[in-house]
């Protein structure tokens, strides 16, 4: 067992979806087709295209111009260790390009092989993935490339016809974040008694409160808790509230079934802890006003891996959840106002 | 609080729906800023400066929209705010942008509150990225439990604000639910969410913006329509959690209201106010919040529910929108709750509109219930008398 827990590493992905609008539609759809565009607007082309004049707002419109497949670097910087999160996996740069046909510069990777290679005023264009792999997003766009030929792109600055109907409408945003949550003081001290099959609490020695999973503060008094207001608390009490939810299926969501959570009122301590599980009966049996005893992991199966400095009360896996006791119910009007 | 007068000029909001398929969020956002300049008579170039609110940006997973935004929002060269207090947050976007007129500050300044809920989820977002996550239904089922307890009131109360809200959601334009055929019986029969709030007696999810133009005493006064006076805006906080606290009846809810009663002079809000746009994202904090806010006395909230006071042609109307049960965009409720106060008293609220409505009061709250944010508008300055 680790005397102390330091780090709690998390991973949050999520599916996000975005809309795209008619404009960024427009452009993605043409884009898988191969087809980089701009808008006329406030006399210059803007590529991509802007729903609006970034300077004044008003409507950009629909005046479609084809822009590239070639433009000029003005201005560009080298990533010579590039992560997972970058769009090539070796040394690039990033760069700002103006294609030919358009008055303002887009951002693109461009895989010119060296730093050397790159240059202010530098030709380059557009490397596309294969037709079939497009799909309207911009990395359909691999990297910019220097050109072969520098000479200006044929059709660039003409007039876009866009279809009736866009092909691309959404866009998926796939979120991987990966975060370190340095434990605090009170985290750890949290953990490690989770650990030892305990619950702590720290008590204000000016409001007498009890805070179970220690915060080092009183939320009331604004005091800062040391080490010396930690007092243990019993693992046994009274259902006081709870709520039964209908999980609904978010990627990432583990319940299928309706679940319940709890707040317990911890017998001979002023204490609630909240959002507990009860085990062994179903959600809808819970009532308020139930004796409970917590039901620990087996020492060598508990863990506090979920824990971070915001799960103030959470249990991790140490605690299973908790157990009727088989005493009698507490008189609910006692209890239904300490949700807290 | 001394500062000059602050006038709502021009009020825009998108039309509120599951998905708003057809828009980007910039289009979002642009949509109801470019109904708000339309009904101010006012162009990009006229305003000073912007506020952005919205609730936590895991909603879309989209960081700091603030910056993504500004020159979609004609923020270029001008000062752009983001505010950010929960699920109060519209209603403060709307209290910064008033507060940066009647600062002096500013002359035009253009609030917008957002939300894009389809681009993500809210039980996701609000789990901190976790599974089994409560949601909001599931953090404040617990409150409404003990509402229930302490006041006595009957189990079909809940329902009543339910179809009360959606009827009047029936009647606005803008309102994500039209549940014009909403009865008890329905309520009562859908599926059970949150112990005790069914499914009906729920926010629905929603993508939507609001918009609120401010100017100063002469730009209210040269308005080409009738303007909303600010007359007190008031924003109050307490810690979420602590042992003992009572939640369904926050100190902050309170301070709240007594600020903005005692500066307008409201002594009686029961009989002074015409109507209130209370922040209901769950059927029972219609009365929950008639009672933290001094409207009703303690355990008497639900009876103003019962007796119809609470409804259209009632002596109090609350929701007359729709409120959050019919339109949910939950970073925009807020702002979409003072908009709706700023409506009645300018009288454009058609269908919708309270008759002789001189003065209305908004209010969003946010987080564990423990956020507050609230103002009074009226059709004058004075409007007391």
């Amino acid at each position: 067992m680790a005397d102390t827990v330091q780090e709690f590493v998390f991973n949050l992905t999520f599916p996000f979806s975005r809309t795209l609008g008619s404009t960024l539609s427009t452009f993605a759809s043409a884009l898988a087709q191969g087809q980089i565009i701009g808008v006329r607007t406030g006399g210059r082309v803007i590529a991509p295209p802007l729903e609006y004049d970034p300077e004044t707002a008003a409507d950009a419109g629909t005046d479609w111009v084809r822009v590239g497949p070639k433009g000029t670097v003005s201005s560009w910087t080298w990533i010579p260790e590039p992560t997972n999160l970058h769009p090539l996996d070796h040394a690039f740069g990033f760069a700002f390009i103006t294609l030919d046909g358009a008055d303002t510069p887009m951002i693109h990777a461009v895989d010119a092989g060296s730093e050397s290679a790159m240059s202010a005023g530098m030709r380059v264009e557009a490397k596309f993935k294969a037709p079939a792999d497009c799909v309207g997003r911009i990395d359909d766009i691999i990297a910019f490339v220097p050109a072969a030929d520098p000479s200006p792109s044929e059709g660039a600055g003409e007039p876009y016809e866009a279809p009736a109907e866009n092909d691309i409408t959404e866009m998926d945003a796939f979120c991987d974040l990966t975060y370190i949550d340095n434990a605090s003081p009170t985290t750890t001290m949290w953990a490690k008694a989770l650990m030892e099959g305990r619950l702590i609490g720290q008590k204000c020695p000016q409001c007498a409160r009890t805070i179970v999973g220690p915060r080092g503060m009183c939320s009331v008094c604004a005091i800062e808790l040391d080490e010396s207001h930690v007092i243990e608390v019993p693992d046994r009490g009274v259902v006081s509230n709870f709520t039964v939810v209908t999980p609904v299926q978010y990627h990432g969501q583990t319940e299928t079934e309706p679940f319940v959570r709890c707040s317990i009122m911890l017998d001979g301590a002023d204490a609630v802890i909240a959002q507990q599980e009860i085990l062994d009966i179903p959600a809808t049996d819970v009532r308020v006003g139930m004796r409970v005893a917590c039901v620990w992991a087996p020492a060598n199966e508990r863990s506090v891996d979920d824990i971070d400095n915001r799960s103030r009360g959470s249990g991790g896996d140490a605690i299973l959840g908790w157990r009727l006791t088989g005493e009698p119910d507490e008189p609910a009007e006692n209890y239904l106002d300490r949700m807290m | 609080m001394s500062h000059q007068p602050a006038a709502v000029v021009g009020i825009g909001q998108t039309h509120h729906k599951r998905k708003r398929a057809d828009v980007s969020i910039a289009g979002l956002v642009r949509e109801a800023a470019q109904r708000a300049l339309e009904d101010a008579n006012m162009d990009w170039g006229d305003i000073d400066a912007v506020v952005l609110g919205k609730a936590p940006d895991l909603f879309e997973g989209v960081m700091k929209p603030e910056m993504y935004l500004a020159d979609a929002l004609g923020a270029v060269n001008k000062p752009m705010f983001r505010v950010h207090t929960a699920g109060s947050v519209g209603g403060s976007t709307g209290i910064v942008g008033s507060h940066l007129v009647s600062s002096g500050r500013h002359k035009r300044v253009l609030s917008v509150a957002f939300e894009k809920q389809s681009e993500g989820n809210a039980q996701f977002a609000l789990g901190g990225g976790k599974g089994a996550s409560i949601g909001a239904g599931g953090a404040f089922a617990p409150f409404i439990r003990a509402y229930i307890r302490r006041s006595g009131a009957p189990e079909d109360i809940g329902w009543m604000v339910a179809v009360k809200d959606r009827l009047n959601g029936a009647k606005n334009p803008y309102a994500h639910l039209k549940l014009a055929d909403i009865t008890i019986d329905k309520v009562k029969e859908s599926p059970m969410m949150w112990d005790p709030l069914h499914f009906l007696e729920s926010c629905p999810s929603s993508d939507g913006a609001c918009a609120v133009i401010f100017t100063d005493e002469d730009g209210g006064k040269a308005a080409s329509k009738p303007p909303a006076w600010v007359l007190a805006t008031a924003m109050k906080s307490e810690p979420g959690w602590y042992s003992g606290r009572d939640a369904v009846n926050p100190q902050a809810a309170h301070a709240c209201a007594q600020e903005i009663y005692k500066a307008v002079g409201i002594t009686n809000p029961r009989e002074q106010i015409d109507c209130a746009e209370l922040y209901v994202p769950f059927s029972w904090y219609e009365p929950m919040w008639l009672e933290a806010h001094e409207i009703a006395a303690p355990g008497e909230g639900w009876k103003m529910t019962q007796s119809g006071a609470t409804a259209l042609d009632g002596d109090f109307p609350v929701n007359m929108s729709g409120g959050v049960l019919s339109s949910n965009p939950i970073g925009a409720s807020g702002l979409l709750r003072f908009a709706e106060a700023a409506l009645q008293v300018r009288g454009l609220a058609e269908d919708h509109q309270v008759g002789g409505a001189n003065l209305a009061i908004a209010q969003a709250y946010g987080a564990n219930a423990q956020f507050f944010a609230m103002w009074a508008v009226g059709s004058s300055l004075n409007p007391l008398g």
